[in-house]
């Protein structure tokens, strides 16, 4: 191994300077204070993001969500949406632990919504879809040239929203209206409701609901991103962040230097780097195995590789 | 003596077609007829049955360059015969892209003429290709017209090539208050590079206007001054968008409407008599080949009183602006006229857009069988739609292509004019062979 975290110039770890991103934020808030940054500033004039039921209450025209019945829309499914201001940007900060089909939305963006740069934030698998359409644009004619900054998020795997339900109502026995925020972190699935109480369930429980596709993915710290974050690495409050594209390190730079992130080396947090590495080997060995499983899947017969 | 030169496949327009010339012995052709050779694809027949929300998205696949008419002619004769109002949002929108589309086609046939036209003043052809600053200025002024052309249309439907934004009912969606600053910044922009273009295009047709001859494989060949005239009549519904059944008093009668096979307009078997080995593009057909217009034509004569007719640019400036022009001159000269009112038309439209505003109609009706048919002013001319919806699925499907119109038209239009302009009065029809094939 080796290549576990990919490319990257610089690793650090960072938290929003904005209190009230931090409110609203899954960890530091680096993503919310990140688009708000390049938006203020000009490098992106748009963001998709994953927002939730009550952003497309507040702004249904920036969905594509084709439903006008609000009853219709799960709490907690995520739904792809445009973001133009901070406001909507809080609007839809947190983490949501299932399924959100951000690049349904990436061409989209620069037809009816306008966008010519476009700011993304996804999961690995949406980092790479980003750069194969970038690559090789099947029916995405002019998106690859308005792709401004693609923001990575790390991901071991993730749920169905079916998943999510059964999880929540039945094995943690809280009505999804109710919570407040979800959390993988610490070998727990981490449910805290809105009236203070705090479930937490054992991983090994989860296993079983998570969807088959992450089962065969190789990428655990989005090493596509023009800037990967996530939570794994860094005290609570805080988030890893990796720097790997010139277009990342350049929006970094100035972000920084405006005084929009508080940072420490990463080699002075606990547990660092050294806890990245490992759960990223333990992901990609463990779905190395899968695929090699799959070439003897039948008798004498094999289940597609999507990676040769 | 009459010879017979076939011309095939003739070049610098969309599809694939022929020509065959009945030639006097000073070169004047004293019959042409010009054969439409694009495969049918059928797409009248295997829409039938078809839902109608999928019906527009097939017949935009009619043709690449006007995907837009196709697909805005689609949904209105689709919701003609269902019965069904689109919200007025939704109809600027069509009308955006409409007027948008028109002014990147209008563009590129000015690029499909160019290499037939010669700098003013001088005996130098131009070559659009060339990295000369002279031919570049022109064409990088076309290409960015033609960017902003599809840009437009990318923003307000959804996608420059075979739109995906309108729908029976409306379009899906509006535009956010952001696209709509972009596509006002594009039209103003593109106002001033039309207004260019229209000079410059100008300048050079009326200068070719004015010359005796021009250089065709290596030969001088006199240029007529009734290049192209015919008296078929012209056809035209609208000065911009179109016309459908579910107006009061449409624009268009569909009882003057007829469609007859080839076999009425054109010759039968026969071969050819005379081979040019020095045409440009490597001679004409061999003597002794074989043809039969007739049969090998592909799309069939849609006749408008019995008549084949013209339409396009010049039938409407002709119609609605009292244009006199008559010929191949006339025909290029007017496309290039519609370029302004195209990208105003842009404008005003944008303008009046609410990005707010509802672009869905509500419940559609299923539709009972009733026929309804939507006129477009596409690029080419008039564009008709004809359709019966029952229960939501197409039971009748038809297609009036602007080339359709124009080709039998065009073999009438070659008399009297030398053989080796043929290509260039066909040329003037800005033809669009898939179209009419269909």
């Amino acid at each position: 191994m080796g290549a576990e975290l990919g490319k990257y110039k610089s690793c650090v770890s960072a938290r929003s300077t904005d209190k009230e991103v931090l409110k609203y934020a899954q960890d530091g808030g680096i993503v919310t204070s990140l688009f708000g940054y390049a938006l203020d500033t000009g490098i992106i004039d748009g963001a998709i993001v994953a927002a939730n039921k009550e952003f497309y209450a507040k702004y249904p025209s920036k969905c594509i969500q084709d439903s006008s019945n609000l009853d219709m829309i799960e709490p907690w499914r995520p739904i792809p949406a445009i973001v133009n201001t901070k406001a909507e940007l809080l609007a839809a900060a947190g983490t949501k632990y299932n399924i959100s089909p951000n690049i349904a939305l990436l061409k989209e963006a620069t037809r009816s919504f306008g966008l010519d740069k476009i700011g993304i934030v996804g999961t690995p698998c949406q980092m790479q879809a980003v750069r194969k359409a970038q690559l090789y644009p099947v029916g995405m004619r002019d998106v690859g040239a308005s792709i401004a900054l693609a923001v990575g998020i790390f991901c071991m795997e993730n749920f169905p929203y079916q998943s999510i339900l059964q999880l929540v109502e039945d094995h943690a026995a809280m009505k999804l209206e109710s919570v407040k925020k979800m959390e993988i972190g610490k070998g727990k699935f981490w449910v805290y409701g809105k009236r203070g109480q705090v479930v937490q369930l054992p991983l090994k429980v989860t296993h079983k609901y998570e969807q088959p596709g992450c089962h065969v993915c190789l990428d655990y710290v989005a090493n596509l991103g023009d800037i990967s974050t996530g939570s794994v690495g860094s005290p609570d409050g805080w988030s890893t962040i990796f720097v790997r594209s010139k277009i990342g390190e350049a929006v970094w730079a100035k972000a920084i230097a405006d005084g929009v992130f508080e940072t420490q080396p990463i080699e002075k947090v606990k547990p660092g780097l050294e806890l990245v590495t490992k759960l990223a080997n333990e992901k990609i060995t463990k779905n190395k195995n899968t695929l090699e499983a799959r070439k003897t899947f039948g008798v004498g017969k094999a289940l597609r590789n999507p990676y040769i | 003596m009459t010879r017979v030169i076939s011309i095939s496949p003739t070049i610098r327009h969309e599809g694939k077609s022929g020509l065959v010339l009945d030639v006097d012995e000073k070169g004047i052709v004293t019959r042409g007829d010009w054969v439409g050779l694009s495969p049918v694809r059928g797409i009248e027949r295997f829409c039938t049955g078809k839902k109608m929300h999928q019906v527009p998205k097939i017949a935009s696949r009619t043709c690449g360059i006007c995907p837009v008419p196709h697909v805005l002619a689609g949904v209105g004769a689709m919701e003609a015969s269902i019965g069904c109002e689109v919200p007025k949002d939704a109809l600027l929108l069509r009308r955006i892209i409409h007027s948008a589309s028109r002014l990147s086609v209008h563009a590129l046939h000015a690029f499909m003429v160019l290499p037939d036209l010669y700098y003013p003043g001088t005996d130098t052809r131009i070559n659009p290709y060339s990295p000369e600053p002279r031919a570049r200025a022109i064409a990088d002024r076309i290409q960015r017209i033609r960017e902003i052309g599809q840009d437009c249309v990318q923003i307000a439907g959804g996608e420059a090539i075979h739109p995906g934004n309108p729908r029976v009912g409306g379009m899906y969606r509006n535009i956010s208050p952001q696209a709509k600053t972009k596509l006002f910044d594009l039209a103003k922009e593109g106002n001033v590079l039309a207004h260019e273009h229209l000079d410059c295009m100008l300048a050079l047709i009326r200068d070719f206007s004015r010359r005796e001859w021009v250089e065709i494989g290596g030969a001088r060949v006199p240029v007529p001054k009734n290049l192209g005239y015919h008296n078929q009549g012209y056809l035209a519904t609208d000065p911009l968008y179109g016309t459908s059944s579910l107006e009061e008093h449409p624009s268009f009668d569909l009882a003057r409407y007829a469609e007859v096979s080839p076999e009425h307009w054109y010759r039968g078997p026969g071969e050819v008599t005379y081979g040019d080995p020095t045409y440009p593009g490597g001679g004409t057909l061999p003597e002794g080949t074989a043809f039969d217009p007739a049969r090998e034509m592909c799309p069939a004569v849609p006749i408008y009183d019995g008549q084949p007719v013209e339409v396009g640019a010049a039938a409407r400036l002709r119609r609605f602006s009292n244009f006199d022009e008559k010929g191949t001159i006339g025909q290029l000269v007017a496309r290039q006229m519609e370029c302004i009112p195209a990208v105003t038309e842009l404008e005003d439209c944008i303008d009046r857009l609410n990005p707010a505003g509802a672009v869905r109609a509500g419940t559609l009706p299923p539709g009972d069988g009733k026929p309804g048919w939507a006129a477009n002013e596409a690029p080419r001319g008039t564009l008709v739609h004809i359709t019966r919806v029952k229960d939501r699925k197409v039971r009748f499907f038809k297609m009036i292509v602007p080339t359709s119109w124009n080709m039998p038209t065009a073999g009438l239009a070659l008399a009297g004019s030398p053989w080796q302009l043929a290509e260039f009065v066909i040329r003037g029809y800005d033809p669009c062979i898939s179209c009419a094939s269909h």
